[in-house]
């Protein structure tokens, strides 16, 4: 494992077929190319993927919704508002419920404050949540704990891979 | 106020306080260890929290951190935060024993860099607090070792995502041996900021 400045860290070598998704933002992809988001720590990373069309789309949630901040900026940070978007731009005119899922993060990377502890475990309630009213089926998850995690959607089979320093590597 | 919207007499306020928070800070662990330690502050930037990565080697960079929640009349936080290499360093140079000892990090190491950054912490809030009156106490710190991007993320939701921008403070700790460099992320609350610079003279 690469511990110096190397952006690469943890996951395969970045390559043109690379999408990156940033803290708060959604990005859609169709294989051959890969989406990836790093760094997951309280955030929840979620994917989406249509088999038939082996399109896939990926969220970095911060927050459970708007409600939780006053600030402005990235309303795709919020699962309230992610879900339901990356939901559609993924299907695109398809049955959204042809849809499957999967989640990581969620973690708690400083134990000990007071009420905020948990915002991890909200996180990933939340965007359970919202997949059940839009009938999406979450077919795996690998939340919670205290560690970060990196997470990639191969986009021929659906193969989601989590990667932290703690564990190495795990498919889902 | 938006730190990103700091004048540059604003800036130097803030440089100040950096300054006399690591003077004090040397002081304390110099005392503490016995030996003389150096703290010095050669930077000090402000900039967006997605930013701060891209300056701290890459959101996946192994990390130490150290955080502690402020409370009092300024709210936000503060985040010490070292790579991993310079983490086992300043273990080393804290621990009064010849650079690359360490070679893990273990609850020793834990231990003593959580001490050093909540030394560190308190002392800076003693500056402020000497400067401007007002009184501020850190929370208990609490040591996370693992992706920075990640540390990051817990730091801003638990503070409730009311910080967009970070004060850096890159603050090195120096021995006639050795030197080590580690990083100070003050997130203040819009408001606190405020409040900090009209007692400061400068808003």
């Amino acid at each position: 494992m690469s511990t110096s400045g190397d952006i690469g860290g943890l996951w395969a070598a970045p390559d043109d077929n690379t999408v990156l998704v940033a803290t708060g933002e959604i990005a859609v992809a169709v294989h051959p190319q890969r989406l990836v988001t790093p760094a997951l720590g309280s955030c929840i990373g979620l994917t989406l993927w249509d088999a038939f069309t082996r399109r896939g789309g990926m969220a970095h949630i911060m927050l459970p919704s708007p409600s939780e901040t006053r600030l402005g900026g990235l309303a795709d940070r919020f699962a309230s508002v992610a879900v339901p978007r990356l939901a559609d731009a993924v299907a695109g005119g398809v049955p959204r419920h042809r849809l499957v899922a999967k989640i990581a993060g969620g973690a708690t990377m400083f134990g000990g404050d007071t009420g905020m502890a948990s915002i991890g475990a909200r996180n990933a309630e939340a965007v359970r949540h919202e997949l059940s009213l839009l009938h999406i089926p979450l077919l795996a998850e690998d939340v919670g704990g205290t560690h970060a995690r990196t997470m990639e959607l191969y986009l021929d089979t659906g193969l989601v891979v989590v990667r932290s320093y703690r564990y190495g590597i795990r498919e889902l | 106020m938006d730190p990103l919207a700091l004048n540059p007499i604003q800036r130097d306020a803030m440089r100040e306080v950096g300054s006399i928070g690591a003077g004090h800070a040397a002081t304390a662990l110099s005392q503490m260890l016995g030996m003389p330690v150096d703290i010095d502050v050669p930077d000090l930037q402000v900039l967006s929290i997605p930013e701060i990565p891209t300056v701290l080697g890459g959101p996946e960079n192994l990390v130490g951190a150290v955080y502690g929640r402020l409370l009092g009349d300024l709210a936000g936080g503060l985040l010490f935060v070292v790579a991993r290499d310079a983490l086992l360093q300043l273990s080393d140079l804290l621990r009064s024993r010849a650079p690359g000892t360490s070679k893990s990090l273990g609850a020793a190491e834990e231990a003593t860099v959580t001490h050093a950054a909540s030394v560190l912490m308190s002392a800076y809030l003693a500056a402020v607090a000497r400067l401007t009156e007002l009184s501020t106490l850190p929370g208990p710190p609490q040591f996370a070792f693992d992706m920075l991007g990640a540390i990051l993320e817990g730091v801003t939701t638990q503070i409730g995502l009311k910080a967009e921008t970070a004060i850096f403070v890159l603050t090195r700790f120096s021995t006639p041996e050795t030197s080590v460099d580690a990083a100070l992320l003050y997130l203040p609350d819009p408001d606190s900021l405020d409040v900090m610079l009209g007692r400061l003279g400068v808003l």
